[in-house]
């Protein structure tokens, strides 16, 4: 996902208008007991940082779980002080009366396994040595973190899920959860996804990988926490950002445009263009708040999902869902395409399930999911909100 | 999309009139696919009143969304893409309710709807009725009216098919006909007499 540059500070603390989840926090869930990876590799215990927006009710059945994206976290609304630069990586879509409406649903969202934004992973320390896992972390796959996060669930008390959602690595989560829960989930929504990335997201991901562990600091995982390969999580994170993207949005927000100091005949390797300063920018944002050892087993995660070959067939991975299921792709998604997100929905329905296939037109890539858009508000809403009661709003 | 003009037919009426008899031809607990589901009404009716299961495919997100609200599944695209996905006979029963006329190659559509479906159902407008040909007759341009909404020049292309022709059709195609449904000039009740001049609407049940 992307990081978006600077904008002028706020000068005041936010507004925190009505339809906004407001001040959050975060919280750990600590499973104290062995978990065993689909590896068959064994941690004592782990973590996971969480936030939660709005009540769980009484039959405690309106639960919704957002599911993070490779580079996202557990912070997907709200704010975490007044003075935060930017609310939660989906604040568009869900607070009070949106999209994703906190009066009535009680929204979960934790950061993955194997991730680092406060949740176990390569980068936190073995509890009996004291020693960072790095490359002694068990791998990690979409599976592992599915589980995981069911985990947290069952301790939150949610006996069941209104509804699970995600976009890219986050529909997979999505997927997997009505897979291998299939009572416990009741409606997905997986937006901008795969049941198998193709040989050029893999390929991707791959150049991304090389540049951290091509990075000397990178020291086959064994580096110190301020340390690391920051050179090669930053070019790794520059190259995927392009992938998030388009040609077009690129095209429309840098242009040719020049840096305001760049001297026209500049014959150096400087920044000229606005477009590389952008780049230069993202992969520095990304360094402070990431981990490279992460970065390599997330994608690692991502690269060996696949549905079909797990389950036998895609038919036979979607048999035991009895959740209803939304796929939405995005018209200039290059990276799972849509044409991959409309093979989720025809496989659901060859298995006979309620499945349905919507498709936005943007031209913002694989980032779409996350885009603010009126039309893609009211699929969520109705989706969500279908078969159920009106909302009654007591608040004057 | 313009409003048509008043007309002692509404639309309301027309749009639900083969509602009843497709509703008819349906059995309960059946897989049913509806090929230009536009808002998906006719697949709500059926879905309460016969619990179908139901699929609708139509062109625009705005009308998924609508279908997704009321619970159907829908699928945005291209109907032909949507039916090469199925093996055959995966549908109890595909509807092509006011769809054939507007489509590019309604032969292909309508030959995997019988590849994918056990039976077919087909609703058309007549444009063979009596006031259509008096029209073009007389005024010697392109039929407004209620039905036909739009000029030449901000519609779909349009097939102007009639009775005879899909009868012609489903002859030439070895197509069997299990039912018809010919309705008068209002479209609700049944027209034995000279369909093709006198019937305005036709609705067809077919099968391999």
């Amino acid at each position: 996902m992307t990081d978006e540059p600077e904008k002028s500070p706020p000068t005041a603390a936010h507004d925190l208008s009505a339809d906004d989840v407001g001040l959050v926090v975060a919280r750990d869930f600590v499973h104290r007991q062995p978990f065993t990876f689909k590896s068959g590799q064994v941690i004592p215990e782990f973590s996971l940082r969480y936030e939660t927006y709005g009540k769980l009710n009484a039959t405690r059945n309106n639960a919704i779980l957002i599911c993070h994206a490779l580079s996202g976290d557990h912070h997907c609304a709200g704010w975490h002080t007044p003075n935060d630069r930017k609310p939660g990586w989906w604040n568009n879509l869900i607070g009070p009366g949106k999209a994703v409406d906190t009066r009535r649903f009680f929204v979960v969202c934790a950061n993955v396994l194997g991730g680092c934004q406060g949740s176990t992973g390569p980068a936190s320390s073995h509890p009996e040595t004291g020693q960072p896992y790095a490359l002694r972390f068990p791998f990690v796959t979409i599976l592992d973190m599915v589980r995981a996060q069911k985990l947290l669930l069952d301790h939150l008390g949610v006996t069941e899920l209104h509804g699970a959602i995600g976009g890219s690595m986050g529909g997979m989560q999505a997927l997997l959860f009505a897979i291998e829960f299939p009572r416990f989930v009741h409606r997905i929504l997986a937006m901008a996804t795969t049941a198998r990335e193709s040989a050029q997201a893999i390929a991707f991901n791959e150049v991304g990988r090389q540049a951290i562990m091509q990075d000397l600091a990178w020291n086959r995982g064994d580096y110190p926490k301020e340390g690391g390969p920051k050179v090669g999580l930053a070019i790794a994170r520059m190259m995927a950002h392009i992938t998030y993207v388009s040609d077009a949005s690129m095209d429309r927000k840098f242009g040719r445009r020049k840096k305001e100091n760049a001297p026209s005949d500049a014959y150096n390797f400087d920044v000229q263009f606005e477009v590389e300063s952008y780049l230069r920018h993202q992969g520095q944002t990304f360094i402070n708040r990431f981990d490279a050892n992460s970065y390599l087993y997330i994608t690692r995660a991502l690269d060996q999902f696949d549905l079909a070959q797990a389950y036998g067939s895609l038919e036979n991975a979607f048999r035991p869902v009895t959740a209803e299921s939304l796929v939405v792709g995005f018209t200039s998604d290059w990276l799972f395409p849509p044409e991959q997100n409309r093979q989720l929905a025809l496989a659901l329905l060859r298995s006979g399930k309620s499945a349905s296939y919507a498709e936005l037109s943007t031209d913002l890539g694989h980032d779409s999911f996350l885009l603010e858009s009126e039309e893609l508000y009211a699929l969520v809403r109705q989706f969500l909100e279908r078969g159920q009661p009106p909302t009654v709003d007591h608040s004057l | 999309m313009k409003t048509a003009p008043p007309a002692p037919l509404g639309q309301a009426v027309k749009r639900t009139v083969d509602m009843e008899i497709i509703g008819g031809w349906v059995e309960p607990h059946t897989r049913v696919l509806d090929l230009g589901c536009g808002s998906g009404v006719l697949l709500d009716y059926l879905a309460q009143t016969k619990k179908i299961s139901a699929i609708g495919v139509d062109l625009d997100f705005a009308q998924i969304t609508t279908c997704v609200g009321r619970g159907l599944s829908a699928y945005q695209g291209d109907m032909i893409a949507f039916m090469r996905a199925f093996p055959e006979k995966h549908f109890d029963r595909v509807i092509c309710s006011r769809t054939v006329h507007e489509l590019a190659d309604p032969s292909s559509v309508i030959l995997e709807a019988l590849r994918v479906g056990r039976a077919l159902t087909v609703g058309f407008v007549n444009h063979g009725f009596w006031k259509n040909r008096f029209n073009t007759l007389v005024q010697g341009r392109k039929i407004r009216n209620e039905i036909y909404t739009t000029a030449w020049f901000e519609s779909r292309p349009e097939n102007p098919v009639t009775i005879d022709d899909f009868e012609h059709f489903c002859a030439a195609k070895n197509i069997r006909i299990a039912r018809r449904a010919h309705l008068s000039a209002n479209w609700h009740t049944p027209c034995h007499l000279l369909p093709n001049l006198l019937a305005g609407y036709a609705l067809y049940d077919l099968a391999r």
